[in-house]
């Protein structure tokens, strides 16, 4: 990273954009954080001297000591417990769960405690702390390494959840959600730690009052415009859909793909606008379509958009099955082919 | 008693026998030596008016004022005599039977009936009282009070060499708490982190209708010996030994030597809550035994015998907590919840699209009907 | 001034919705305080002592020591200002006061109030109680719904947001609209929002149909009417649709299954001629039309009297000949939407005067375009009057399920050898088809010739008869 900026200053113009992998945007992305405010700290378990299992805090321990990125005891509810109280004297930690499955001991005290200290104290208490969930699968790992569990967190209110599935995004939202004053679940698709991507690092400045960096938060994005069929990602399946719109496009099809990258709250409106221009509407993740996030949005898109509807929204996941071992990992996902399979289904009407 | 294990009275510091009389102990007595008898009469206030709040709020609730009521009936001497050690910076983390140490830290007392009047979840503004909010879940805040003293300490305000500044968080929770995980994370992380804060376990003994040899053992106080931290067993009925073991806990955690934890050994005099029925798991004759080694009756036993418990202050005491009963009742009877739509405040500190729309929604709801008001 | 309260049995949170009285701790007329043991009160699991809740003077008990009393039913009654100057007229105080009591004097006996006529399972308010250990318990819903302004309701589904989005329509509309091959987008929309509806889409498709060619006379015919004229002009389609359908199915089903042979018989009826002349004057037939057709239906039914073979069904699906007991003869009739059969049940009962108002009902009612379906099934034998069309005669096609079927013909003068010499008499054709599987041609004949010889001879009828 010191290398490129390096590089970048003996140019003429100095350029904010490089190629980086979403996890170097990630360390960017924290490490920018950090010098900008000491009061940001890391926590996790092997996120120092190691610098985090996917090394997505490389260099920090280095660059900022370990009372700032502190490697912690293994003790998952252990950690959000103390980042709550010390975020009672304004300390916003950003701590990282080291695999999604492992998130279940502090599942307690994210829900019963995190999410809901502002509302007790009635606005009194701002825990503005950052957890972030490498998520989802398709790395060939072992149980418990691929989990997708963000609906367990988007049907708790007083959480906001979050899923770049760009380096750019990356970067911009790991410093937004660090800004926003309440607590948020930034679940990063591991799958995609090693994607490259242009990353300018200047868009982000501007935008980190707590109630902009929180309003950038909110909004999806269409990352492909179409006129068919409206196809909705996050995370780790946005790479899918825009695949899928690319084989649709030489059948003939033409697919709007939108990156919600925010499932609490959903930007409604942006996808609902694009339900009523097609008329049909496709929602793919990891997570088991069974109770997921599709289904709120398919909840929602009936509600608003009935009348525009030519076809039944369907939703690609995942099965209602624990996450299988990793031999059957790639059927069980949901793949390019069963993406098209709902478009053309969407399509007979 | 003549139990082993949790229910032991082995090594218990205590200065105040429960019969009244003054009792020395070779470390602790130094930390009661400012207890005058003045300071005495003003604990003895304390702990009168703090029960005289806890018996209306049991009556209000038994006419059917309140849903619930959690009594710290019994357990005055552990609450008051620690709550009043704490100054400055120090921060108090209660579980939601410490209106004992609220009262010391300056809540309103008739507040805390906000929540079991239905009207809020919590009732003070932590920041004013350094007193958290009660927490339900039963062990949660072990972690956020460790994670406070983890903050106090980077904030530069551990082991200054200024007592004055130095400040240290005191945790209290009770005998079945010591069973949840998130206490023993609180102690691994507090061990290791060398925090300053003070686990103060009230062992009364029961934990609904369980008694504490279904959570341990061994003496609770060996949990943070399992930790490797000083642990000390107090009678928790006694508030000078009490105020003198707080007294020495909380200094060393301020002068960063780290954490304590004390085992306060106490009887909760009345049921679980309002809802709940003890004649089912324990007898009269137990109830009889503690209500011998009253927390109030030892300290006016000895107030008497030293003769520093003169008429006149009783009597203003006396009034005092009548008048603390009658303004609780008023209170109480006059709160009207608020108008439906704050139910929607504060889920979020930034507007959260749904939440909005759904307000919006529950308006416009509200005022579709033909008596809405105008 | 006495003001009076009354304490409801409280919610003693022990998951109860009633409790018992097992002791008061005062009595009425004794000054109470607040907190003050009130009673002892026994629940499901213990006894527990209620403490008042009002500094005053017991004004009465509104319960007995072993009463059982649901939660929110107020026990006792507390006068919490005794001392109080009365006002003149009578005190309005407590919520349960049926009558105004009398102007109170100062202090100790208030006037009775009449005790709470709430029935005992009747808890008030927002009282109410379940199982719980951490609060109030379960609250009785509200079991009336409250009243909606008038445009409450708040659209779903979304609306014409002014982009041009494609049509509104809701599924099933849209499923509608491709079977009837209708673009959407060529419909104008009068649903909410700009939403096309079913009943656009119906009348759309009745719109575009209806599309008459000025050039051609007579082009505006009613059977024109549901069909849908072809690209140039020169033709409408028609769907086949109800009466003309269920007749077009009945024909192929009755012509291509039963083998149809038809017998002819020339008759001269003036007999018959002269008798419709007398009854028509009769004054028992004063009330009925008297045709030839009546005298028609007689003669077959006293035909098939003497030949009940012919009265009978080919169930070819059980290979069995169903002869039936009854005569329900059919009259087949044309109407406006089509030729249709209904039949007088029973007809071999009927004397002639009822033979005739059956006749004449069954008639009107056709005209009317009011038979029911019933009246149209289980026929057993059936006459076609081809004559009242002004034709000689037909080979008709049987109605299914039927044996045999009569034509009759229209009744001319024509020359005719009577007793001997050329005579003009009136004279008709009988055609009888029948089912040649189970009627042969003997059979058939001797039935039309008995036909023809009651209206040869309308007095041989009683020979018959």
């Amino acid at each position: 990273m010191t290398d490129t900026l390096d590089k970048a200053a003996t140019d003429t113009e100095v350029s904010t954009v490089t190629t980086m992998t979403m996890a170097s945007a990630l360390n960017a992305g924290l490490r920018a954080a950090m010098e900008r405010d000491p009061k940001v700290l890391l926590m996790g378990e092997d996120i120092g001297a190691l610098g985090g299992v996917f090394r997505v805090t490389d260099g920090l321990h280095k660059d900022f000591g370990g009372d700032r990125v502190m490697d912690t005891p293994l003790a998952e509810s252990g950690i959000v417990g103390t980042a709550i109280g010390m975020a009672m004297r304004d300390y916003r930690s950003v701590i990282e769960i080291q695999f999604d499955g492992f998130i279940f001991p502090a599942y307690n005290q994210i829900t019963t405690q995190l999410a809901k200290m502002h509302y007790r104290s009635g606005g009194r208490i701002t825990l503005p702390l950052v957890i972030r969930v490498p998520f989802a699968g398709g790395i060939g790992a072992v149980e418990h390494h691929s989990e997708s569990p963000e609906a367990l967190f988007t049907h708790t209110a007083g959480l906001r959840c979050i899923s770049p599935a760009s380096p750019q995004d990356a970067y911009d939202m790991i410093q937004q959600a660090i800004a926003c004053p309440d607590p948020v679940m930034f679940f990063e698709p591991k799958a995609r730690y090693w994607d490259k991507g242009e990353v300018d690092t200047s868009l982000v400045e501007q935008k980190l009052s707590s109630a902009d960096a929180t309003a950038a938060l909110g909004r999806a994005r269409v990352a492909r415009a179409g006129e068919d069929v409206t196809l909705i990602a996050y995370g780790p399946t946005v790479r899918t859909a825009l695949l899928a719109a690319d084989v649709a496009e030489s059948e003939g099809t033409s697919i709007e793909v939108i990156d919600l990258r925010s499932l609490s709250p959903l930007d409604s409106a942006t996808v609902v606008r694009s339900a009523k221009k097609t008329g049909r509407a496709v929602i793919v993740h990891e997570a088991p379509t069974t109770y997921g996030v599709g289904a709120e949005l398919s909840a929602r898109i009936t509600e608003e958009a009935f009348f525009h509807m030519e076809a039944p929204v369907m939703r690609v996941g995942g099965f209602h099955l624990p996450y299988p071992a990793s031999k059957f990992e790639h059927d069980y996902l949901p793949s390019l082919d069963r993406v098209l399979d709902a478009v053309d289904r969407v399509m007979t009407h | 008693m003549d139990a082993h294990g949790p229910l032991s009275s082995e090594g218990l510091v205590q200065l105040l026998t429960h019969t009244g009389e003054r009792v020395e102990h070779d470390t602790y007595s130094a930390y009661a030596a400012d207890l005058t008898p003045e300071r005495l009469r003003q604990l003895w206030r304390d702990m009168t008016l703090v029960r005289a709040f806890d018996m209306e709020a049991t009556s209000l609730q038994r006419q059917g004022e309140l849903g619930l009521w959690v009594q710290s009936w019994g357990q005055e001497a552990a609450q008051v005599g620690s709550g009043r050690v704490l100054r400055g910076e120090d921060f108090a983390f209660p579980s939601y039977r410490e209106h004992g140490v609220a009262f010391t830290r300056g809540v309103d007392m008739p507040d805390i009936l906000k929540i079991f009047r239905g009207l809020q979840h919590g009732a003070w503004v932590p920041a004013e009282h350094h007193f958290h909010l009660y927490t339900m879940v039963i062990g949660a805040h072990t972690l956020h009070a460790t994670g406070y003293a983890m903050a106090l300490d980077r904030d530069g305000l551990t082991g200054t060499g200024d007592p004055e500044r130095d400040a240290a968080t005191i945790c209290y929770f009770g005998d079945g708490a010591t069973s949840q995980g998130d206490v023993a994370e609180s102690l691994t992380f507090a061990a290791v982190h060398n925090a300053p804060i003070v686990y103060f376990c009230q062992n009364n003994q029961f934990a609904i209708s369980e008694s504490v040899t279904r959570q341990s053992r061994v003496a609770l106080a060996d949990r943070g010996k399992g930790v490797g931290i000083p642990s000390v067993r107090v009678d928790g009925n006694d508030v000078i030994a009490c105020y003198a073991v707080t007294q020495w806990a909380m200094q060393h955690a301020r002068s960063g030597a780290g954490p304590v934890f004390v085992e306060a050994f106490t009887y909760r005099m009345g049921a679980h809550t309002t809802s709940d029925d003890p004649t089912r798991y324990r007898s009269k004759a137990d109830e009889e035994f503690w209500a011998e080694r009253d927390p109030i009756d030892r300290l006016t036993a000895h107030l008497n015998a030293i003769d520093e418990l003169p008429q006149d202050f009783q009597t203003d005491v006396a009034a005092e907590a009548k008048e603390l009963a009658k303004r609780t009742r008023t209170a109480v009877k006059s709160w009207v919840r608020p108008h439906v739509l704050e139910m929607f405040d504060h889920a979020y500190a930034e507007p959260h699209a749904t939440v909005e729309t759904e307000r919006a929604w529950l308006e416009r709801f509200e005022r579709s009907f033909a008596d809405a008001e105008a | 001034m006495p003001t009076f309260e009354q304490f409801k049995m409280p919610d003693a949170g022990e998951g109860l919705t009633e409790a018992d009285i097992v002791t008061w701790r005062v009595a009425v007329g004794d000054t109470v305080e607040v907190n003050q043991p009130l009673v002892e009160i026994e629940t499901a699991k213990s006894l527990v002592e209620l403490p008042c809740p009002f500094d005053g003077k017991v004004t009465q008990l509104l319960a007995t020591e072993g009463d059982t009393i649901d939660v929110g039913v107020p026990i006792v009654e507390i006068d919490v200002d005794p001392d109080g100057e009365a006002p003149p007229e009578s005190p309005a105080p407590s919520a349960a006061d049926a009558d105004a009591p009398a102007p109170v004097e100062q202090a100790s006996t208030p006037a009775p109030v009449a005790a709470p006529e709430t029935p005992p399972s009747a808890p008030i308010d927002d009282e109410g109680s379940g199982a719980v250990l951490v609060g109030y318990g379960v609250k009785p819903g509200s079991a009336k719904r409250r009243a909606r302004k008038a445009e409450a309701l708040e659209p779903i589904g979304g609306d014409g947001d002014g982009d041009s989005y494609p049509v509104l329509a809701k599924p099933p509309v849209r499923k509608l609209a491709r079977e009837m091959g209708i673009d959407l987008n060529s419909i104008t929309p009068t649903g909410p929002g700009g939403i096309v509806t079913r009943g656009d889409v119906e009348d759309h498709a009745k719109a575009t149909s209806a599309q008459t060619l000025a050039t051609y006379p007579g082009d505006d015919q009613p059977w024109l009417e549901s069909g849908t004229s072809t690209q140039d002009g020169r033709a409408t389609r028609v769907p086949v649709k109800s009466v003309r359908k269920r007749t077009a199915e009945a024909m192929v089903n009755s012509a291509f299954t039963a083998p149809h042979v038809t017998e002819f018989l020339t008759v001269d009826v003036t007999a018959t001629m002269e008798l419709v002349a007398k009854l028509k004057a009769d004054r028992d037939f004063a009330d009925v039309r008297v045709t030839p057709l009546l005298i028609v239906a007689k003669a077959l039914l006293l035909a098939v009297r003497r030949h009940p073979e012919v009265n009978a069904s080919w169930d070819d699906k059980a290979q069995e000949i169903v002869y039936k007991h009854y005569v329900n003869l059919g009259i087949a009739a044309s109407t406006p939407r089509g030729l249709v059969v209904p039949n007088i049940k029973s007809a071999h009962r009927l004397p002639l005067h009822e033979l005739a108002v059956e006749l004449q009902d069954l008639t009107a009612e056709a005209r009317a375009g009011k038979l029911s379906p019933q009246s149209m099934s289980d026929g057993t034998i059936t006459i076609t009057n081809v004559g009242a069309l002004g034709i000689d005669t037909g080979t008709p096609i049987l109605n299914p399920g039927e044996a045999a079927i009569l034509a009759f013909g229209s009744i001319r003068e024509q020359p005719w050898v009577h007793e001997g010499e050329i005579k003009v008499r009136w004279v008709t054709q009988l055609a009888l088809s029948f089912d040649h599987r189970l009627v042969d041609g003997g059979l058939g004949a001797r039935l039309l010739a008995d036909v023809g010889r009651v209206m040869e001879d309308p007095a041989h009828g009683l020979v018959w008869a």
